[in-house]
This record gives structure tokens, C-alpha cells and sequence, in this order.
């Protein structure tokens, strides 16, 4: 997980984010992407498992529900990747579950709708702080 | 490349054809104007703005003469358009070349890569605004989301596949933004000020619509270093959001003094960058939280007494 080892405050930080700020200019072609601010990509399994990775839209569900309704009733931790979510603990009725049942929101078999970004997206909160400061992760990588 | 050759060629030909250099240089400012600031609205035709390259909604307008265009353009009109589009550091001369910009693309139909600016253009230009081609590398904030780049749909936004039919039945931001509070960073939405004037409604409670939180109204004043305001904590925007679990005791101990915050580890997304800099407004936004003026001190010579 890139967040926790960027997250360990190390001497040359700072100028290591100054230098990958400048590297990911450099690297990155403007127009890369524009998705929305806070929107998460989760990769634990998905790329593994022949599926596209999942997008959660944080703009969305807040629009809808308090922070609290996830984060304290339903335990999701706050970091990208940080909850073992599946597929049997969702059918479950545990975590996106617990709405995604086709009564409160559509149901599991709408797989695409989440299952929505390019195959091989790493794990993140898209146009974090620390995506745009921290030493990017690898597409494909180890997430 | 290829652009560059292709206006290079362009460049070439309107040399040769004997058209001032100067109604090219013009055309390509009222490009870069465009670009950065006109496109917010007029690109999608926001708010009443006439669309970029429509040219029904410009007929009107450009049969009220160019002066009154100008006019428009640099001073604001009602209901919507604000003084030169809101970027008052635009000189005048520079709006008025956005202007001709956009009604040559109206008059071309939106096709107006080369369209030449009016004849009436550099005669009208003050000044002030020598022509000066910019060459793309050096464009302004050139690593900055441009403004047309913003909240795009989800099929277009780089991290949704294009290929995938659900991409497509997903909500596009705008759709909802459109009438929210803006702000300046994050998803430009001011979710605080969305939600305390009860423009959104999300619920508390995950079946109850009916269940309300607790909001506690109490500030925490933070002193912090330096000449930086200091930041004034309040729990009452927090309490609207979330519960007490979410941060005590876990990220924040409830106890004076007991808790090391510092701007570093804020961007390494720890203590308030837990949620400020990934879903909540970003560290861009110094003066939400460094909000409370210290008081000056008055300034006591040691050394002379």
C-alpha cells in the first residue's frame, strides 16, 4: 500500500513531493484525467479477478448521505483500499451491501456500474493531496 | 507536432496572402482567453451564455454590433455574465480578441481552428495589447485542470472506462451541481454551504429520512506559529457530517493539548488529512481554517530598555 509507507514522515520528503510534482508533470500529458475530486478507485482484487476495478463516487453518495452513515454505521475505514471489502461480504449485506440490495439502492447484478474503470487503475482517492504529492504508484502494480 | 506544423503552414499562408500577421496573433490571445476563462460557460452554453460556436444564439448579438459585444464582454450584463467572465486581470484588449474569437467561430459554425479575427478587430484593439503569440509550453498554470476539464461526465473523465456500458449510466456531476453553492477546489462544490441552506438533503440515518444529528455549536480555537491566523475548529460544520466515533479518539485525542498536528502530516492525509485534501476541501483553501486574526501585539523594543 503506497499510502501507509507514504506515509511514514522520512527525511527528503518533502523534496522528494516537490520532485514527483515536477516528474508527474513532466510524465503526465495533460488530459490524463479529470474525474471527480474524492471519487475512489478500489483494485484489492478486481484486476485479479478478469474484473474492471471498482469507482466509488464519494460526490455522489454525499449528496445523498452523511459521511457518518458509511464511515461510523457501516465501519468503512477511512483509507482507499483499507476495508476487505468482496463481493460475498457486499451479497451479504455488509458494507456496500448494506444499501446496494435493491431496496435501498440497486442491487449487485448491476456489476458494470461499479466494476467502471480501465482495467489496471491502482487504487486511490482520485486528485488527493497525497496522489498529487506522494511517489505515484505504479499502474499494475502491487495494489 | 502536427498542430505546429498545421499553423506554422497556416502562419505561412496568411503571410503570403498578405493578411496582417497581427489579426492571427489576435485571433490565437482571444484563443488562450477563451480557453481559460470564456469556456467555463460558453462552451456548454451555461446560465443563458450563447454557445461556443452556435450560431443561432450568437445571431442576435452579433447584429447588435460588436461595440455592444464588447460592451458585454467587459463590463458584464444580466443576469449572468460577470465583468470580463470574472477574470478582471484580463485586459481589455484581451477580452475584446476573445470576443472576436468566439463570433468568428459562431459565424463559422464552430469549425474556426484559423478563422481570422474581423477586420475591425486590430483596429479596435487599445494599445496596450501588442500581439504576442504564446507559444503553448508557456501557457499559464499550464499543469492546472483547465476549467473545461472540469467535472466531466463519467465516460470522459480518464479514470471511467469508455468501453463500459454502466460508464455510461452513471450520473454526470453537472447534472446535480448545476445550482450548488460553488466553491474553488475539490469537486467546486461548497458542500457546507449546500447542506446549511438546505440545498441538499443526505441522510443521516441509512433508511430513516426523518433522522437528524446532533449538531454541537462549539469552536476550538488552535494557536498556531508564525503570522499564519490561527485556526478556529468548528464542530458544529463537523457534527452536521459525522459522528463523534469518526474522529475521537481514534485520529483526535479529546483532550486540550493532547494532539500534534502539523501542515506536513495534513498532506501526508493524516489528522485533518484524513478527510481534508481527499473528499473534504483540500489544503489549497488556507483561510477556511486559518480564519482568526491574531491580535497584534504591540511591538516592545527589549534591547532598548
Amino acid at each position: 500500500m503506497s499510502f501507509s509507507h507514504a506515509a511514514r514522515p522520512r527525511p527528503g520528503l518533502l523534496l522528494g513531493g516537490l520532485l514527483s510534482v515536477v516528474l508527474a508533470g513532466a510524465l503526465m500529458a495533460p488530459g490524463d484525467a479529470h474525474a471527480e475530486y474524492g471519487d475512489v478507485v478500489i483494485n484489492n482484487y478486481s484486476d485479479a479477478a478478469g474484473m474492471r476495478p471498482v469507482i466509488f463516487p464519494h460526490w455522489f453518495h454525499r449528496l445523498r448521505f452523511r459521511c457518518k452513515v458509511c464511515h461510523a454505521d457501516l465501519g468503512f475505514q477511512f483509507k482507499a483500499g483499507g476495508n476487505e471489502i468482496n463481493m460475498v461480504k457486499i451479497i451479504d449485506g455488509q458494507f456496500c451491501g448494506a444499501c446496494h440490495n435493491g431496496d435501498i439502492a440497486w442491487s449487485v447484478e448491476n456489476c458494470n456500474l461499479c466494476h467502471s474503470a480501465k482495467p489496471g487503475t491502482p487504487t486511490q482517492v482520485h486528485e488527493s493531496t497525497i496522489q498529487k504529492l506522494a511517489i505515484q504508484p505504479q499502474a499494475g502494480g502491487q495494489k | 507536432m502536427i498542430t505546429q506544423h498545421f499553423s506554422t503552414l497556416v502562419a505561412g499562408l496568411l503571410v503570403a496572402a498578405a493578411i496582417p500577421g497581427q489579426a492571427l496573433a489576435q485571433n490565437d490571445t482571444g484563443k488562450a482567453v477563451y480557453d481559460k476563462v470564456c469556456v467555463a460557460c460558453h462552451s456548454a452554453g451555461i446560465a443563458g451564455a450563447p454557445k461556443f460556436g452556435d450560431a443561432k444564439d450568437w445571431a442576435a448579438r452579433i447584429k447588435a454590433g460588436m461595440d455592444t459585444l464588447y460592451e458585454s464582454a467587459i463590463k458584464g450584463k444580466a443576469p449572468a455574465m460577470p465583468a470580463k467572465g470574472g477574470a478582471t486581470d484580463v485586459s481589455d484588449a484581451d477580452i475584446k480578441a476573445a470576443v472576436d474569437y468566439m463570433v468568428a467561430a459562431a459565424k463559422n459554425g464552430g469549425s474556426s481552428a484559423a478563422a481570422p479575427a474581423p477586420a475591425a478587430a486590430p483596429a479596435a484593439a487599445a494599445p496596450e495589447a501588442a500581439p504576442k503569440p504564446r507559444p503553448a509550453a508557456l501557457s499559464f498554470n499550464r499543469l492546472l485542470k483547465p476549467a473545461s476539464k472540469r467535472n466531466p461526465p463519467p465516460p470522459e473523465d480518464g479514470i471511467h472506462d469508455p468501453d463500459n456500458d454502466g460508464s455510461y449510466a452513471l450520473q454526470p456531476p453537472l447534472s446535480v451541481f448545476e445550482g450548488l453553492p460553488r466553491s474553488n477546489a475539490g469537486n467546486r462544490i461548497n458542500w457546507v454551504k449546500a447542506l446549511d441552506s438546505n440545498q441538499i438533503a443526505p441522510r443521516w440515518d441509512r433508511t430513516d429520512p426523518t433522522a437528524a444529528p446532533v449538531v454541537m455549536d462549539l469552536n476550538i480555537v488552535r494557536e498556531v506559529k508564525g503570522s499564519m491566523p490561527d485556526v478556529v475548529y468548528p464542530h458544529k460544520q463537523h457534527t452536521a457530517w459525522l459522528d463523534c466515533s469518526n474522529c475521537h479518539p481514534q485520529i483526535f485525542i479529546p483532550q486540550k493539548g493532547a494532539n500534534q498536528i502539523s501542515m506536513a502530516a495534513i498532506l501526508l492525509g493524516q489528522k485533518c488529512g484524513v478527510c481534508h485534501g481527499k473528499v473534504a476541501f483540500p489544503v489549497s483553501e488556507c483561510r477556511i481554517c486559518h480564519s482568526k486574526k491574531k491580535d497584534v501585539m504591540p511591538v516592545k523594543n527589549a534591547n532598548a530598555q
